[in-house]
């Protein structure tokens, strides 16, 4: 009589993705109860495919916590196996996924080389459920779709026994209808006939069956990569990962929550308002919000029929939120506009054109005493102070160096090294 | 003009039917393009029939040919017989051409002119537009010169094409070539509607063999080969407005469909398949309309109550993104091939309504915003055109999408590419409005009556040339061209090998 075993599967933890402290915390609270909970039942195995880190060299405190929890569930005798997600993942530079693979912790399952122009990618074989998992690392804008034009797909499909293929791609079918213009890999590039396909990048829970495909999973998010992942689930989607239990074939695929923190969500419409009637409303509504203990999202829109959105006190609204016992307060504004500032239509042969444009074109609309800052004069300031601050920080320059030296070009485009010194 | 080019001369007639005698010895073909040099210039001619002139009566004739066939005279002749007989070209000016101008001839040429065949130096003034279509050589009755010729993508595409021909004349083959002449020229998006399976070149060559396929032609199927996508449209795509035209609902059942629609929105065929009870529906309706998609979509609830499509081509949990990746794509200027082979017809027709319709209410909104102008001209190959733009389906079921584009898609830069056997079933003023008909040939006389009657230039006298084409011979006759060419359209196979993409490949280096 076979056994029957357990496997985890956990896809983009984005751990470090996150500077604001609350934020952090939760980010990380989402990933010690998700590797404890593999611990309590016990999991033969756990597969993370893709983005474990937000960034390839991620900051070392989180990097270190991790560590610390991947450390106890290895020491439990769980393996991890884990691929290189999009982020997690650089071209130049070393990954400290690479770092932590070479030191045992986890086992990085993308092994393979090209041989006659195909790409022949070799299975890792679990020592104690015999299951042969074969990983395709994600990369940046959908590289690794060259990687899946030359795969190999025959040799991999006639390999027998119990077979996971671990992937960090939006597969065109199952894309959901938001992420229509995220680049994707057909399902036809995939092997065939897998017994689980464990996919990470679409940050949605996907679950699908598809003829040669029988199970094509993605956990999504364990917490949240960007603020649109709390938005989805102040919304209610559930975050979490899977569990799976197998013998030779799949017995169970579970999906198993994990709660973080529970979240608060408004959406204002600011359209035919103007910006003071926006503010009264928004005011109101945030004071009947039940916030206490809640990340908050506010998603503000619309066009306002008067006054400017900085009219808009949002710090105030953060303030009131916070006030109430909010954990976190998250305010999206980017679709909100005003019609004093409707948007131009300029046409120019490179960006500097088009920005020198657009500058002229808005630069009336600012209500500012300062001569200096009106009219053409206005504009070519303007202009320059947007090239001196965009210039990118130099090798070897630390973010403290950087940062005074854009402040120190800024004050000098701006004449102001009199009231700076 | 040498006394060795000299072809025939001009011995009578008048404007629409010139008289030309053949010199004996030369050969005049139906279809011929044929040369007169004028002071100014010159004048392009074509045959258009053939006939016997002679100097002997014709009881004569019939005489001697009685004697020779009774074996009375085995040797008898005439007396210098190349004097007496000879053929008679009826022949029309298509072209005046003087120095770089083409004008409509509106003169004779002078009697007794010399006549000479075309040369490419003749056709000189046929070049290449900017954004070109290629469709073939000329073609002077079954000579071909080495004359290419091209459409201007940007004119003809959004006055829409129509091919019509009887089967095996090469209306794929033709397709294929102008197709692959315009692939990953980026100013216009096709999306073609493949019944048979024949473009994308899945097992033989095909337009995925183009050296610009990558990136530019994008390959759905049910059964899709590595690398190309899947054809699965998500129910939450398909709105009521949808099968206007393409499937027949009663009053009934449309208001009951717009019920659902209101009160579920997107899942308003799930709640239909699904037998939801809506008030002031009565259950009959919706036990109609479940066979409806039954029969259509081939959607259908399983004993546990899950929704399945039968062709797996409709799916409430997949293609979500489907209908958008097609419309981005032909917004962007790539080629889509649809293959419907495995569809029966309403549905294939349903997914052209989907993929259409989106595409063209996307390019209204983009006129009304003032970002036309540089979008790519979107054209839709759709076969067997008279299924949507017959006369009997558009009286019957009404308007849709196709015959909305063939009215009014030329003002929102969306053509369409009508194939057709049969022409006479499309009704005159959409016919009118396809302003390039590349005519292959066809037996039948009231299809060609069909193509004449619509024709850009007045072809009233091209009836017998049409029904003598032979395969891959055609004429197009344009409101873009001065005059109907006619054209040998190479064979898809042999043209592809000069443009194939047989380069090496790169080497990619694996990184794990």
């Amino acid at each position: 009589m076979t056994n029957i075993h357990k496997f985890a599967h956990i896809s983009d933890c984005h751990l470090g993705a996150h500077r604001n402290p609350v934020l952090r915390k939760l980010e990380s609270t989402a990933f010690e109860k998700t590797m404890n909970k593999c611990v309590d039942e016990k999991v033969d195995f756990i597969i993370i495919s893709g983005d474990l880190f937000h960034s390839n060299i991620p900051n070392m405190a989180v990097v270190n916590e991790a560590v610390k929890k991947m450390k106890e569930v290895r020491d439990e005798g769980i393996r991890i196996y884990l691929i290189y997600g999009s982020h997690d993942y650089s071209p130049n530079e070393t990954s400290i996924v690479d770092i932590l693979d070479s030191t045992g912790l986890f086992s990085r399952i993308v092994k393979g080389r090209v041989d006659d122009g195909k790409l022949k990618l070799e299975f890792t074989v679990d020592p104690e459920t015999k299951a042969r998992l074969v990983g395709m690392s994600g990369r940046k804008i959908g590289m690794e779709q060259k990687y899946f034009e030359i795969l190999d797909r025959e040799s991999l499909e006639k390999e027998e026994g119990f077979k996971i293929f671990v992937f960090h791609s939006a597969v065109t079918e199952f894309k959901p209808d938001f992420l229509a213009r995220m680049t994707s890999i057909p399902i036809s590039y995939f092997p065939k006939e897998f017994d689980y396909y464990a996919g990470g990048h679409v940050h949605r829970r996907i679950e699908e069956k598809w003829k040669g495909f029988e199970r094509v999973v993605y956990p999504g998010p364990i917490f949240a990569g960007y603020p649109q992942d709390l938005e989805q689930s102040a919304k209610g989607e559930k975050r979490g990962f899977y569990m799976v239990s197998f013998e030779d074939v799949i017995k169970r695929v579970e999906f198993v929550e994990i709660p973080t923190c529970e979240y608060s969500f408004l959406e204002y419409d600011a359209s035919n308002k103007n910006s003071t009637q926006a503010q009264e409303e928004l005011q109101q509504k945030i004071q009947e919000l039940n916030v206490a203990n809640k990340v908050v999202l506010l998603r503000i829109r619309g066009e306002l029929s008067g006054g400017k959105t900085s009219d808009i006190n949002f710090s105030q609204m953060r303030k009131t939120l916070v006030e109430n016992g909010a954990l976190h307060v998250n305010i999206n504004r980017f679709g909100l506009a005003s019609k004093e500032y409707t948007s131009l239509k300029v046409m120019g042969e490179d960006v500097r054109e088009i920005e020198s444009k657009l500058l002229k074109e808005s630069i009336g609309a600012v209500k500012v005493s300062n001569q200096n800052l009106k009219g053409e004069k206005g504009s070519k300031l303007a202009l320059e102070l947007l090239d001196a601050l965009r210039q990118a920080q130099k090798p070897n320059e630390t973010k403290k160096n950087y940062g005074e030296r854009m402040v120190n070009q800024a004050i000098q485009v701006l004449e102001l090294n009199e009231a700076f010194k | 003009m040498s006394e060795i080019e000299v072809v025939g001369q001009v011995v009578g007639g008048k404007a629409a039917k010139i008289l030309i005698r053949e010199k004996s010895g030369e050969k005049i073909e139906l279809g011929d393009l044929l040369v007169v040099k004028e002071k100014d210039g010159l004048l392009i001619l074509q045959v258009y029939d053939l006939g016997y002139g002679s100097q002997v009566p014709q009881t004569t004739r019939e005489l001697l040919a009685g004697l020779k066939l009774e074996g009375y005279g085995a040797g008898l002749t005439f007396l210098e017989p190349h004097l007496r007989n000879y053929v008679m070209a009826e022949v029309k000016a298509v072209a005046r051409i003087e120095g770089k101008k083409i004008r409509i001839p509106k003169t004779l040429p002078s009697f007794f002119s010399s006549i000479r065949h075309v040369t490419k130096e003749d056709l000189a003034f046929l070049t290449k537009p900017s954004q070109p279509i290629y469709l073939g050589k000329v073609r002077s009755g079954s000579k071909t010169l080495d004359v290419p010729i091209h459409l201007n993508g940007m004119d003809v595409l959004k006055h829409h094409i129509v091919v019509p021909a009887t089967t095996g004349r090469g209306k794929s083959n033709l397709v294929k070539v102008m197709l692959w002449s315009i692939l990953g020229q980026e100013k216009f998006g096709i999306l073609v509607l493949d019944p048979h399976d024949e473009y994308y070149g899945r097992h033989q060559k095909g337009l995925k063999d183009h050296q610009k396929a990558k990136g530019n032609l994008l390959y759905y199927s049910s059964n899709p080969p590595a690398g190309a996508n899947t054809l699965v449209i998500n129910l939450k795509s398909i709105k009521p407005g949808h099968f206007q035209g393409i499937v027949m609902f009663t009053n009934a059942q449309r208001d009951a469909i717009k019920r659902y629609n209101n009160l579920f929105r997107d899942k308003w065929i799930e709640c239909i398949v699904h037998g939801k009870e809506v008030e002031n529906v009565a259950p009959s309706t919706i036990g109609v309309l479940q066979r409806k998609f039954d029969n259509v979509l081939g959607v259908y609830e399983d004993t546990s109550g899950e929704l399945q499509c039968r062709s797996r081509i409709f799916s409430d949990t997949a293609g979500s993104t489907t209908t958008k990746d097609i419309a981005n794509a032909l917004e962007e200027g790539k080629m889509v091939v649809v293959d419907t082979s495995r569809l029966l017809g309403q549905a294939e027709l349903l997914i052209g309504s989907i993929v259409v319709s989106s595409i063209f209410s996307r390019y209204q909104r983009a006129k009304s915003e003032g970002k036309l102008e540089k979008k790519p001209v979107v054209s839709v190959v759709i076969e067997e055109a008279p299924r949507v733009l017959g006369k009997e389906v558009l009286e019957s079921a009404g308007d849709n999408i196709y015959s909305t584009v063939a009215r009014e898609g030329r003002k929102f830069k969306v053509g369409l590419i009508a194939i057709t056997q049969l022409t006479s079933l499309i009704p005159r003023p959409v016919l009118a409005n396809m302003n390039t008909k590349i005519i292959l040939g066809n037996e039948m006389a009231l299809e060609r009556h069909a193509i004449i009657d619509s024709a850009a230039q007045d072809l009233s006298d091209d009836d017998r040339t049409i029904a003598s084409l032979d395969i891959g011979e055609a004429i197009v006759s344009s409101n873009f061209t001065r005059f109907a060419v006619p054209i040998r359209i190479p064979l898809f196979e042999d043209y592809i090998k000069t443009n194939s993409n047989e380069g090496e490949r790169e080497k990619p280096v694996f990184l794990g």
